[in-house]
């Protein structure tokens, strides 16, 4: 899901570039700059995630995640998310150079939106962290149709029909993504439920080292 | 105000027309993608390399990427204001010219238009339905099926997205593809991208490679246990542990990753390898490439010429 070139009116490709522009720094600001690499080598993995797909129908989706991006990395799931973008354009030209703006608000707003959704909601039951993860999964990308089809309408009223029928396209992602976003919390609580507690960019104590605590 | 125009068709039009174009794209689509695999050094890479043809030699590739990108980046915002056909075919022109001079080999620039096409062809299917009638529109109406009135303007708006899209996407090769990434991310800091967000990029696309290993092994781990995609559920649960489990794996990996780039000296700034110099040459190609663009729009929108 990404809009390309050429789409939106140049006018509202940069007003989204600026808008975005002010987040990612906002989003920068509130990491400490000793976790900016590593939020770089996480959201490598992200990008590797959103290369899995899965058969739906006819077709098969990819997965999106920005839900779960937004409950693990917080305030800077936003950068993870441009960083993202930014390798999608330039490697498979998924979206592009001068829609990236518009690309980032549409990912990244859901992700912040859900980040703190899920930070809220969370409770310390496995079963609820799952269903709040899942909930913020499907709130996650419902969003960012939604944010779509706002670009796509804000373009001219001749981006009307297609900007509805993105929106229904995506009805049936909203549902998938949110199992699977909820099956991947359910994993986390599991496995290493200190991911779920706070992003690791926000906790004040710096993170012990697997091999340190086996000692 | 004119009416707008109607051109009666008969209704068996409709699935000759429609069978005709959707076998022709297939038919295309198939050759184009054979030739692009069969060009592939190794076939089942599932990312291309970025730079892969920086040690070319071409008047691109001794472009100075400061300039480069200056130049072109400005010339694809140009290029998407555009609104006539017929600039937007001189622009496309234009980079086509440019991937000749950089002398890149055509299937990577023709990945990259096939990777759009699931979104451009969206366009052309659905904006000659959509589009509001307007006085001065050719609409095709089929027969008695009022439904699939076919808006002319539309199909024609559908075009010039895809020559815009497709203008933007060749610029892209001659602009990655020329240099090596490091030296381009450097060129970029040098313009202003804070140093800390190039320096995420360059460990961002390290990491997408190790991460994809990864997922090799573990996929093929998957089949060994006879994971096959199937069922909805159960395929649904244990993709979702799959990419739990690449996330913790990631989780812990960015602590070590950080913890050996600081034991090998990281202090906040990786060191920086790269010279440039900005050479008269750079300055006047810099300048045709945004005099070229600023006179397409100027053209485009003052409507010089006739056009």
């Amino acid at each position: 899901m990404h809009i390309s070139d050429g789409v939106l009116p140049t006018s509202i490709a940069l007003g989204a570039g600026a808008a975005s522009l002010v987040l990612a720094t906002w989003s920068a600001r509130r990491s400490p700059a000793e976790d900016l690499p590593k939020v770089a080598v996480v959201s490598a993995a992200f990008f590797v995630a959103s290369l899995v797909h899965i058969p739906l129908g006819p077709t098969s989706i990819h997965l999106l995640l920005p839900g779960v991006v937004g409950a693990l990395l917080g305030p800077a799931a936003f950068l993870a998310i441009l960083l993202g973008l930014v390798l999608q354009s330039l490697l498979f030209q998924f979206g592009g150079l001068t829609a990236l703006g518009g690309n980032a608000l549409m990912m990244g707003l859901p992700a912040l939106a859900c980040g703190l959704l899920f930070q809220t909601l969370r409770g310390q039951s496995r079963k609820r962290q799952a269903i709040v993860g899942a909930l913020c999964g499907g709130l996650g990308v419902l969003g960012s149709a939604l944010i779509m089809a706002v670009l796509l309408a804000l373009s001219g009223e001749d981006f009307l029909g297609i900007a509805k029928l993105a929106l229904l396209a995506h009805l049936p992602v909203v549902v998938i993504e949110a199992i699977v976003a909820g099956f991947i919390v359910s994993f986390l609580a599991r496995v290493k439920p200190e991911l779920l507690e706070a992003p690791f960019t926000l906790r004040k104590t710096p993170p012990v080292l697997d091999t340190e605590r086996k000692r | 105000m004119t009416e707008q125009q109607t051109i009666h068709l008969a209704a068996y039009w409709l699935p000759l027309l429609g069978c005709g174009v959707i076998l022709c794209s297939w038919l295309a689509m198939r050759a184009l993608r054979r030739m692009i695999t069969t060009r592939q050094e190794t076939p089942n890479e599932q990312i291309p390399t970025i730079d892969a043809e920086a040690s070319g030699r071409s008047l691109i590739h001794s472009w100075d990427p400061r300039f480069k990108i200056i130049a072109l980046l400005g010339f694809a915002f140009c290029a998407v204001s555009l609104q006539s056909p017929i600039t937007i075919l001189i622009a496309l022109l234009l980079t086509i010219i440019t991937l000749a001079i950089a002398r890149i080999p055509w299937h990577r620039p023709l990945r990259r238009l096939l990777a759009m096409n699931g979104f451009l062809v969206m366009f052309l299917v659905v904006m000659p339905l959509t589009v509001p009638t307007h006085s001065g529109d050719t609409l095709v109406v089929f027969g008695n099926w009022q439904m699939l009135t076919c808006n002319l303007r539309g199909l024609e708006l559908a075009l010039i997205i895809i020559g815009k899209a497709w203008c933007v996407a060749l610029l892209m090769e001659p602009l990655l593809a020329t240099a090596p990434l490091g030296a381009t991310l450097e060129g970029l800091t040098r313009l202003g991208l804070p140093g800390k967000i190039s320096e995420m990029l360059l460990i961002a696309h390290r990491y997408l490679f190790v991460f994809l290993g990864e997922v090799q092994r573990m996929r093929s781990g998957m089949e060994a246990r006879a994971f096959r995609p199937g069922r909805r559920w159960d395929t649904l649960r244990d993709l979702g542990n799959f990419v739990g489990m690449l996330l913790v794996r990631s989780f812990e990996r960015t602590h070590r990753v950080y913890a050996a780039m600081q034991a090998r000296g990281y202090t906040g700034t990786l060191p920086h390898h790269h010279q440039f110099r900005g050479a008269m040459s750079d300055w006047l190609q810099t300048t045709i490439w945004l005099g070229l663009g600023l006179g397409l729009v100027l053209v485009d929108r003052l409507g010089v010429g006739g056009f």
